[in-house]
């Protein structure tokens, strides 16, 4: 459990200033955010290379700027069923590992948020998913749940399997 | 360490590793003004810059050094043997200084006094060392010294060597040794020394990191290109621009790969050295001939083989060429020769160390690998001499009957094997008793590009190297359902006879293996062979071959265990690269049981399908040779596709025309639905059809000398030890025929 100590407090580090900036992602239903400090880039209408016999959260393959990068299904993650009808977006994520590709549904603005809205997991979420999430900041009309990139990286999600 | 020492500290290596080669050279010519100068310039050169940085120690030994060479540079003394012995000693004690510097940051305190009064001894004129002294102190090689005492301790061995040659090269009757090159090599030498002291200014260091950032960048711009290529092809007002994007991409790519080649004399040219001072401890005399040095490799490449070029030399030095006397006496010249050669072929570059000396037998081979248990007496005995010599490669394998601190401890030839295979490589051993043996390694051009056999499997692409494609086999429909047979629920075709294990590719990748069916469609089969693992790779369809950019992969992703990268295609599309010796794993392909034990053979085999090989084929009762490298693919057709024009038969495929060279009269005799086979060949950029009775196999060939000439006989070979005829692609004539040609064609076929 220490790497998620880590994360959490590396991203209790960011909000220590008061204010963070946070990238929203949609997924589904709900609004999730990542760090931007983690974000090397935001790439629309990738198409990833499927890799047979790979483990389920990996989306495929992308080719980004001279490498190639595994990718983790973001939807497969928390258990949503597959997006249809719209081409996904690519996050492009760093991680003590290196660099990964997330796929979301779709990449929304960047949200400044303030440390003083944050509040850690409630006890009651499932404990598949509670694995990825690092908190929750609570916005005006909803709640967004950040993700730990820490913990989405599949070098992790390989581990933990 | 700040900047200044760091760039003082590269500066003088390059200056001790050009006065290393310069030594070895001087000994052949001691007279020679221009190296001693060099010589002189590396050392001075150390002492003013050290002088400024506050090397104490440095300081005074290249002083003491300097002044030394000056008398010799200025013809005041002659450049005997001991002469060369003390500066190559002075040339360590730099060294030695110069790493402790690179590694604490100062110099260990400590006098070189011993060294500094034998370089000052040796200033006197004619002073020739004791002999009865010097024999003494070579019986006890562990001299003691301060300034040995203080040295790290790989250090110290390699001095205690050193000292050791010292003693060996003041021997009443010292035999000048290690011309470092062939005949022409020492005018060339001088001239490359000059040119290369301009040279230095007009070149830059570059941090290896970025030049492999700059091959990635240059990889994507290339792929960005492609992409503009095919978005704008309607574009006429585009096309000029893009032609030129096109070429400038093309340009850049290759200047940049070119950036990180080395030449091979890099490393080369620590073998004059090594040659010298090892044949000096054993006794040996040695000349040392070096070949193609121009020749060039990636950076990464050149610093693997780095170690095991050094190990074969060292055991050909000490297993190979005999000591002079035993030399004589078996006839041969008192002097060994040792060649070191390096070459391109193809996307390979060989490097061969060989010598002409005992060659390695067989039969003791044979018994030391029983008596080490690395195999059994019967399998022992059924093993060709070939195979025998691989057995070397076996780890805790070696001949010598003594244990020399050259070699002999065991380890070596399976270090040389895996430190090349680590990088993709090959090793080879050809050995002939009393005649010599030649160590020959198989390298890459470079780690991250290969040429690749593009297949295509559930609708996807897939890369397979080349390196491990001996064949292709197309099969329709009916051609699969009647070729392939099953036992049990393991896929066969018959390939020249011999049953061949095929492994689906699109079966092994699908996860749920459940409710498979034999069906097949139309099918390729790529016969593989990895590792000692032959089987065939049944996909849906092929591609073009591509020369591949190799990306590494996740760990997520390698731990899957099929493939060993990925890549980017021409087309854009990213293309994961097979792993064949995983698959055939995956797929239970077992090594032939023969294999098993023969170990590096695969080595051979895949050796054999590149080098001087041929495809051995009868015609109308008589065995032919096609070069392999000229054949394209055998095809099987049935006699009535063969159509003539005038009297030549042809063969047209897709639109495409083919002339049949059919001097066996096969295809004259053949009737009907008779099936005839047609070995297709490339010549001088047109495509010939030779029509055969059977494909017999794959062979390698060796050149015939004509007796009373030195020259290889053209037009024949020497295959599987039965001289056999070319067959001459070039005198085919052209399409359409002219009168004269086809009259000719009559006669050939008669």
């Amino acid at each position: 459990m220490s790497t998620a100590a880590n994360s959490l407090r590396s991203c209790k580090k960011e909000t220590a200033v008061e204010m963070a900036e946070v990238c929203s992602i949609h997924l589904g239903d709900g609004l999730y955010g990542l760090p931007i400090s983690h974000i090397l880039e935001i790439v629309g209408d990738t198409k990833p290379e499927t890799v047979p016999l790979a483990p389920a959260f990996v989306g495929g393959l992308v080719h980004y700027r001279g490498d190639v990068l595994t990718t983790v299904n973001a939807r497969q993650l928390l258990g949503m069923p597959p997006l249809e009808g719209k081409v996904p977006d690519l996050l492009v994520v760093e991680s003590a590992n290196g660099c990964f590709g997330l796929i979301v549904d779709s990449v929304r603005e960047v949200l400044t948020v303030s440390q003083e809205d944050f509040e850690p997991n409630p006890s009651t979420i499932h404990e598949r998913s509670k694995a990825f999430f690092a908190g929750t900041y609570k916005l005006k009309d909803r709640l967004m749940v950040m993700l730990d990139p820490a913990r989405i990286d599949p070098l992790e999600l390989a581990r933990a399997n | 360490m700040d900047e200044l020492t760091r760039e003082f500290l590269i500066e003088s290596q390059e200056g001790l590793d050009r006065m290393e080669r310069c030594l070895t050279e001087l000994e052949s010519r001691p007279d020679d003004t221009a190296l001693l100068a060099d010589i002189f310039r590396s050392v001075h050169t150390i002492k003013g810059t050290t002088g400024f940085l506050g090397f104490k120690r440095l300081e005074k030994l290249a002083h003491a050094g300097e002044n030394l060479l000056g008398l010799l540079r200025d013809g005041k003394l002659v450049a005997k043997p001991h002469i060369i012995t003390g500066l190559l000693e002075l040339l360590d004690g730099l060294r030695s200084i110069l790493s402790n510097i690179e590694a604490d940051g100062g110099e260990v305190d400590v006098e070189d006094a011993e060294l500094i009064a034998r370089l000052e001894e040796l200033q006197e004129p004619d002073e020739e060392p004791q002999p009865e002294e010097l024999s003494a102190a070579l019986t006890s090689t562990q001299v003691q010294n301060p300034l040995l005492m203080a040295m790290a301790q790989e250090q110290k061995q390699a001095v205690v060597q050193k000292k050791a040659t010292a003693e060996a090269v003041a021997r009443p009757r010292p035999v000048p040794q290690a011309a470092p090159a062939s005949g022409s090599e020492p005018a060339k030498g001088a001239a490359a020394v000059t040119t290369a002291t301009s040279a230095a200014e007009s070149t830059l260091r570059v941090d290896v990191a970025l030049l492999n950032r700059m091959m990635n960048l240059v990889g994507e711009l290339v792929l960005t290109r492609n992409q503009v290529l095919q978005a704008t092809a309607a574009d006429s007002k585009m096309t000029l621009l893009t032609r030129r994007l096109d070429m400038v991409t093309a340009d850049l790519r290759e200047s940049v790969m070119k950036a990180r080649m080395q030449p091979v004399s890099n490393i080369f040219s620590k073998m004059p050295r090594i040659v010298r001072d090892v044949s000096q401890l054993l006794g040996r005399k040695v000349r040392l001939e070096m070949n193609g040095q121009e020749t060039e490799l990636d950076k990464s490449l050149l610093e693997a083989i780095k170690d095991p070029l050094t190990h074969a030399v060292r055991n050909s030095l000490d297993h190979g060429i005999e000591p002079p006397e035993v030399r004589v006496a078996a006839g041969k010249n008192a002097e060994g020769t040792l060649k070191l050669r390096a070459g391109q072929q193809g996307s390979h570059v060989i490097v061969e160390v060989s010598d002409d000396g005992a060659g390695i037998s067989a039969e003791k081979v044979r018994k030391k690998a029983i008596e080490r248990g690395l195999i059994t007496l019967e399998a022992a005995a059924q093993l060709p001499d070939r195979e025998l010599l691989n057995l070397i490669f076996l780890p805790g394998f070696s001949t010598a009957t003594a244990v020399t601190s050259v070699s002999g401890r065991g380890v070596g030839m399976d270090v040389v094997k895996t430190n090349v295979e680590k990088i993709g490589g090959e090793v080879e051993i050809e050995s002939r008793l009393g005649k010599g043996t030649t160590l020959r390694l198989r390298i890459p051009l470079t780690l991250a590009i290969i040429p690749a056999l593009i297949v295509r499997s559930l609708d996807k692409s897939f890369a397979v190297p080349q390196g491990a494609l001996s064949e292709l086999v197309h099969l329709s429909t009916e051609q699969a359902v009647e070729a392939i047979e099953w036992i049990e629920n393991a896929p066969l075709y018959r390939l020249r006879g011999q049953l061949l294990p095929l492994v689906f590719l699109d079966r092994m990748l699908m996860a749920d293996t459940r409710g498979q069916s034999r069906e097949v469609g139309d099918i390729f089969v790529a016969v593989l062979d990895a590792d000692g693992r032959r089987y065939g790779l049944v996909v849906d369809g092929l591609a073009d071959p591509e020369e591949i950019v190799v990306k590494p992969l996740s760990h997520v992703l390698k731990d899957i265990g099929l493939y060993s990268g990925a890549t980017v295609l021409g087309n854009g599309d990213l293309a994961l690269i097979l792993d064949p010796g995983a698959i055939a794993a995956r797929a239970g392909v077992a090594m032939r049981a023969e294999e098993q034990i023969k170990m590096g053979d695969a080595v051979v085999e895949a050796e054999e399908a590149q080098g001087n090989e041929y495809l051995l084929v009868e015609v109308a009762g008589r065995r032919a040779a096609v070069r392999l490298a000229d054949v394209l693919r055998i095809e099987q057709v049935s006699a009535s596709r063969v159509e003539y024009i005038g009297v030549r038969p042809v063969l047209h495929f897709d639109g495409q025309l083919l002339a049949v060279e059919d001097a066996g009269g096969i295809l004259a005799e053949a009737r009907g639905e008779m099936q005839v086979i047609v070995v297709v060949c490339r010549e001088a950029g047109r495509q010939i059809g030779v029509a055969v009775s059977h494909v017999l196999d794959v062979a390698a060939g060796s050149d015939l000398i004509e007796a009373g000439t030195a020259q290889a006989a053209s037009g024949v070979t020497l295959l599987k030890d039965r001289v056999t005829g070319i067959v001459d692609l070039g005198s085919v004539s052209m399409l359409p025929l002219p009168e004269a040609a086809s009259e000719a064609c009559v006669e050939n076929a008669q």
